[in-house]
C-alpha cells in the first residue's frame, strides 16, 4: 500500500507539472493580454506596461518565474483586482463551496432514494413517472430554469429573494445571518439539485437493477430476511460501490463554482471570479485557480482509489 | 478618474445587454409583465425628458422600508479603491464617492471649482496655480493641504507606477528626471503655502487643468511608507481608503456589496442621504428593480425597455446620452481603404439608420463626427450626414477605379474588394452583420464578418493588423480632444494628416473656449470628410430609479458622483 502511494504521488507530481505548463501556455497564447483591453492607453504606454509586468518576456521564462514563485507559496497579485490571489480565493471559494456541498448532498440523497425505489419497482408507473421527470429536468437549460424560478418565486410571489447571498445592507449576525443565507441559497440550491439529480438517479437505478438480480440477493430473501433489510443492507451497499469513483470527481466540483448559476443568482462565488479574470486576461488569478482545480482533481482520483480499496477489500491497489 | 467612473456606469448597462443576449430565458420571462405596458405605450414617442413615476403606491415594500439608504447596482467592484491605482473601472465608481477632485466639470464638460476654489494660468499657459479651499479635511479629520496634492502628483511619476493616469503624460517639468531617479522631487511642482500649489508643464495643454484637477491622496496616510521605486505597499491600503469625498467606506463584502456612510467632514457638508450601497450585480438587474432591491439602474433606451419600465409604475425614467461615440475602424494600411473615396463609399453604403436606430428601437443616434451631441464642441454645421445611398456609394467606388467583375464583386488590378469585419458578440453586432451583408452586396463589396466572444481577442487581432473593419466604442470623453487622440497617437495606424495635427495642437494650445470651439468645428469637418474611421452611432440610455428619490441629476461627465450628495428620499 505505501509503495503504491509513493508511486502514485510521483505520478501525481509529474501530471501536475505537465498540466501547469500546458495551462500556462494555453492562457498565455490566448489572443490578447491584460494590457490589450485597456483602450485608454497609448501604444507607448502599453509597451512600457508590458515591460513592467514582464509580459514581453519569452513564454518559457514567464512560466519558470511563475513556477518558481508558486513553489515559494507566492501566487502573486491579481492584476485586475490588485490583491493577493490566495486572499481572493479565500473570499470567494467558500461561498461556492456552500452552494455545492448542500446541493451535492441533496442530489445524492434524493438520487439514492428515488433510484432504489425506481429499480425495485422497475417498469411500474412510479418508475416511468420518475424517468420522464428526470429527463425533463436534465434537458432544461440551467439559465432558463433559473430565470423562470426567479420570475415565479421572487418577482411574482416574492417568497424568495431574487439573488445575492444577503439582504442588501443587512447587518444580521448569528442565527439571523444564518437564516438570511439559507433564505438566499434556496433558489440556487433547488436549481443545482434539479440539474444534478437526473443523471445520478439513472446511475443508481441501473446499478441497483444489476445488483437485485444477483444470486446473493435471492439467497438473502430465501433466508427469510425482511424486504427492507434485503434492499438497504444487502443490495444498496453493493450498488453504491461503483459510486465511490464519482465521489472523487465531485471534489473539484465542490470548489470549482458554477459559472451560470452564480451569475444568474448573483452569488459571490469563484466561478464568477474566474470568468471575469478570463475576460481581462488576469494571468496570475487564472493560473492560480486552474492549478487549484487541477490539484483537487488529482487528489480526488487518488482519494477514490483509496476509498474503493477500503470499501471493497477484493480490490487490490 | 471621472471619465472612468462614468464609462463604467454605462459598462453596467453593456454588461446587462450582453447578458440578455446569451439568456433567452430572460427575455421570455419578462415579456408577460411588459405586455401590460405595451398596450398603452405602444405609440408613445421616444422619451426625451424625465418621466415621473405615476403610481408610487406600487413601490415594493422592500424599497418602502428604506428611509436613509440608497442602493445602486454596480457590475463588479474589485476592492482596489485607491484612485490612480485601481485597474477595474468599477473601483473607479467606488472611489469617486470616496474622493473629491480638485476641479470638477459642469454639465457642458467645462472645468468648475471643487476642492480648488480657483486657479490661475500663467501668461505662457504653462504654469497652473491652484488655490485650495480653507479648512479642507480628510474623512478622519486630518487637514488636506498643498503637500498632499504635491505628493499625489509626485508618486504618479514613480518608475513603478503601473496604471493609466494621464498626469505623467502631461510632461510636468522635472517629471522625467524624477522617474529616472535623477531627482528627489519633481521640480515643476511647487508648494507655495498650505493652500496654494503651482505646477509647470512643458507645453500648453488645454486638457491639463482637468487632468491635474483630479483626486488627492493623503500624504500622511499613503505616503508614510513611500520609497522611490516601491509602490507595492499601496496595495495593502486599497481596502481601507482614506478620502475626502462625500462618503466614507464602512464595509466591503467581496462580490456582494460596498457600503458607504456620509462623510461628516466633507467640505460641502455631509450628504443628505446617510447611507449608500453599491450592490454587486453581474448580469441582469431587472429583477432587482422590480423587487425594489435596488433604487437605481441603467438600461438601453429601447422602446421595449422604456415600456416595461413605465409599466412598473414606481420608477422615474431619465433619458441620457453617454459622452462616447462608436465607429468602424478601417485598416488604413490596406490598399483599398487607403483611398478616402472607398471609406466614404462605405459610409454612404451602410444603412446606419436601420442598423443603429431602427433595429435598436430608438436606442441610438447616428454619429458623423468624433464628439457626442452633449459636448460643448458638438456641431452639425458643414457636416456631411452621409445619408444612406447605395447610388452615391457605387458612384464613389466607380471613381476610385473599382469595377464590378463577373460575379458582381468589384475588382481593381486583379484584386477583389473584400472587407473582413471584426465585431464582438452582441445583439448589435448581429444586427450589423445582417444588414451590412445586404448593404455591401448592393455596392459590390465582398463582406466577410467574424465575431469574437471576448474583447481582448478582438483587440489583439486588430493590433496584429489582420482586418479591414472593426467595431469599437470610445471610453467616456470629457474634453473634445479625448475623442481625437486616437488619430494622433498611433492607435489608428496609417492615419497621417498634417493639417489635422496642426489643428489638434492649436486647439490644445489655448484655453479660450470660444476659440477652441471654432477649431474643433474645423477638425470635425476635416475628419467628417476624411473619415479615418467610419463614424457610426451614439448610444442612448435611460436611468430608471425609485420615484422616491428627489433631486436626482446625473452629470454626463461626472456620472452620479457629484450629485449623489444632493439626493434625498421622500
Amino acid at each position: 500500500m505505501s509503495s503504491y502511494l509513493m508511486k502514485r504521488l510521483g505520478y501525481t507530481l509529474f501530471i501536475l507539472l505537465a498540466a501547469s505548463l500546458l495551462i500556462f501556455c494555453l492562457y498565455a497564447l490566448t489572443p490578447g493580454d491584460f494590457i490589450t483591453g485597456n483602450i485608454k492607453l497609448s501604444p507607448e504606454r502599453k509597451a512600457e506596461l508590458r515591460e513592467l509586468y514582464g509580459l514581453n518576456k519569452p513564454l518559457l521564462e514567464r512560466y519558470v518565474i511563475w513556477m518558481n514563485n508558486a513553489f515559494h507559496g507566492n501566487f502573486g497579485y491579481s492584476l485586475d483586482k490588485q490583491q493577493p490571489v490566495l486572499k481572493l480565493f479565500n473570499q470567494y471559494v467558500w461561498n461556492s463551496f456552500l452552494l455545492a456541498i448542500v446541493s451535492t448532498f441533496l442530489t445524492w440523497l434524493i438520487a439514492v432514494i428515488i433510484g432504489v425505489i425506481a429499480a425495485y419497482k422497475q417498469y411500474s408507473w412510479f418508475d416511468t413517472f420518475v424517468m420522464v421527470g428526470i429527463f425533463a429536468a436534465m434537458s432544461i437549460p440551467s439559465f432558463f430554469i433559473g430565470l423562470f424560478l426567479i420570475k415565479i418565486l421572487a418577482v411574482d410571489f416574492k417568497w424568495l429573494p431574487p439573488g445575492g447571498m444577503l439582504t442588501t445592507g443587512s447587518n444580521a449576525t448569528g442565527v439571523a445571518y444564518l437564516k438570511e443565507v439559507i433564505h438566499h441559497m434556496t433558489l440556487p440550491v433547488i436549481v443545482m439539485t434539479l440539474l444534478g439529480v437526473g443523471s445520478l438517479t439513472r446511475y443508481f437505478r441501473s446499478n441497483m437493477i444489476d445488483v437485485i438480480q444477483q444470486d446473493y440477493i435471492r439467497t438473502a430473501r430465501a433466508k427469510g430476511l425482511s424486504e427492507r433489510k434485503v434492499l438497504f443492507t444487502h443490495a444498496l451497499r453493493n450498488a453504491l460501490l461503483p459510486a465511490i469513483t464519482l465521489v472523487g470527481f465531485e471534489l473539484p466540483a465542490l470548489f470549482g463554482g458554477s459559472l451560470i448559476i452564480e451569475r444568474i443568482f448573483n452569488w459571490p462565488g469563484i466561478g464568477q471570479l474566474y470568468m471575469q479574470s478570463f475576460t481581462v486576461r488576469d494571468y496570475p488569478l487564472l493560473m492560480g485557480f486552474t492549478m487549484f482545480i487541477a490539484v483537487l482533481t488529482v487528489i480526488g482520483t487518488l482519494l477514490s482509489d483509496i476509498l474503493y480499496h477500503v470499501a471493497d477489500p477484493r480490490v487490490k491497489i | 478618474m471621472m471619465k472612468k467612473s462614468v464609462a463604467l456606469l454605462s459598462g453596467v448597462l453593456m454588461a446587462s445587454l450582453l447578458f440578455t443576449a446569451c439568456s433567452n430565458g430572460g427575455t421570455d420571462n419578462s415579456s408577460s409583465s411588459a405586455e401590460k405596458g405595451t398596450a398603452q405605450a405602444q405609440q408613445s414617442p421616444a422619451l426625451n425628458s424625465l418621466f415621473k413615476a405615476p403610481d408610487l403606491t406600487q413601490l415594493p415594500a422592500t424599497a418602502q422600508q428604506r428611509t436613509d439608504t440608497i442602493i445602486m447596482a454596480l457590475t463588479d467592484p474589485a476592492g482596489a479603491f485607491t484612485p490612480y491605482f485601481h485597474q477595474s473601472g468599477y473601483d473607479g465608481n467606488v472611489s469617486s464617492l470616496l474622493y473629491a477632485p480638485l476641479v470638477t466639470t459642469d454639465d457642458k464638460g467645462l472645468p468648475a471649482p471643487n476642492l480648488a476654489e480657483s486657479w490661475d494660468l500663467s501668461k505662457d499657459q504653462r504654469t497652473y496655480t491652484f488655490h485650495l479651499h480653507k479648512d479642507l479635511k480628510f474623512s478622519d479629520g486630518s487637514p488636506l493641504t498643498a503637500d498632499d496634492v504635491a505628493f499625489t502628483w509626485t508618486i504618479l511619476h514613480d518608475k513603478s507606477y503601473d496604471n493609466d493616469s494621464l498626469i505623467p503624460t502631461l510632461g510636468i517639468v522635472g517629471g522625467a528626471e524624477y522617474k529616472a531617479g535623477k531627482a528627489s522631487t519633481v521640480s515643476g511642482i511647487k508648494v507655495i503655502d498650505p493652500q496654494t500649489i503651482s505646477v509647470t508643464i512643458a507645453k500648453p495643454n488645454a486638457t491639463a487643468l482637468l487632468t491635474l484637477g483630479s483626486d488627492v491622496l493623503s500624504k500622511a496616510y499613503y505616503g508614510k511608507d513611500y520609497k522611490f521605486g516601491e509602490l507595492e505597499y499601496i496595495k495593502k491600503l486599497h481596502q481601507t481608503p482614506l478620502g475626502n469625498g462625500p462618503y466614507v467606506l464602512t464595509k466591503f463584502i467581496p462580490g456582494q456589496e460596498v457600503r458607504f456612510t456620509a462623510n461628516e467632514n466633507y467640505f460641502k457638508g455631509a450628504p443628505k442621504t446617510k447611507n449608500f450601497i453599491y450592490k454587486t450585480s453581474e448580469g441582469d438587474t431587472w429583477q432587482y428593480v422590480e423587487t425594489g432591491e435596488i433604487d437605481f439602474a441603467s438600461f438601453s433606451a429601447t422602446q421595449e425597455n422604456i415600456n416595461k419600465l413605465k409599466s412598473l409604475g414606481f420608477v422615474d425614467i431619465l433619458p441620457y446620452t453617454p459622452s462616447t461615440y462608436s465607429f468602424l475602424q478601417a485598416n488604413l494600411e490596406h490598399e483599398a481603404l487607403k483611398d478616402k473615396k472607398v471609406r466614404q463609399a462605405i459610409a454612404y453604403g451602410l444603412d446606419r439608420q436601420s442598423i443603429y436606430v431602427d433595429a435598436n428601437q430608438g436606442a441610438g443616434e447616428i454619429a458623423n463626427i468624433p464628439a457626442a451631441p452633449i459636448s460643448w464642441a458638438y456641431t452639425t454645421e458643414g457636416i456631411n450626414p452621409y445619408a444612406y445611398s447605395a447610388e452615391k456609394a457605387n458612384q464613389l467606388l466607380d471613381e476610385a477605379g473599382w469595377v464590378a467583375g463577373a460575379d458582381g464583386i468589384r475588382e481593381k488590378d486583379g484584386q477583389k474588394l473584400t472587407l473582413h469585419y471584426l465585431g464582438s458578440k452582441s445583439p448589435q453586432t448581429d444586427i450589423f452583420i445582417a444588414v451590412a451583408t445586404e448593404n455591401f452586396k448592393a455596392i459590390g463589396v465582398d463582406f466577410q464578418p467574424e465575431v469574437f466572444a471576448d474583447f481582448n481577442s478582438l483587440a489583439s487581432k486588430v493590433e496584429g493588423g489582420d482586418y479591414d473593419l472593426a467595431s469599437f466604442s470610445t471610453p467616456m470623453l470629457t474634453d473634445p480632444s479625448d475623442g481625437l487622440v486616437q488619430f494622433l497617437d498611433g492607435e489608428i495606424k496609417g492615419y497621417d494628416n498634417p493639417e489635422f495635427v496642426k489643428l489638434y495642437n492649436e486647439a490644445l494650445a489655448t484655453n479660450d473656449i470660444e476659440q477652441r470651439k471654432k477649431i474643433y468645428g474645423d477638425i470635425f469637418r476635416l475628419l467628417n470628410d476624411d473619415l479615418p474611421v467610419i463614424f457610426t452611432n451614439y448610444k442612448k440610455v435611460v436611468y430608471a430609479y425609485n420615484g422616491r428619490i428627489q433631486d436626482l441629476t446625473v452629470s454626463p461627465f461626472n456620472g452620479i458622483a457629484s450629485s449623489v450628495p444632493q439626493w434625498t428620499l421622500k
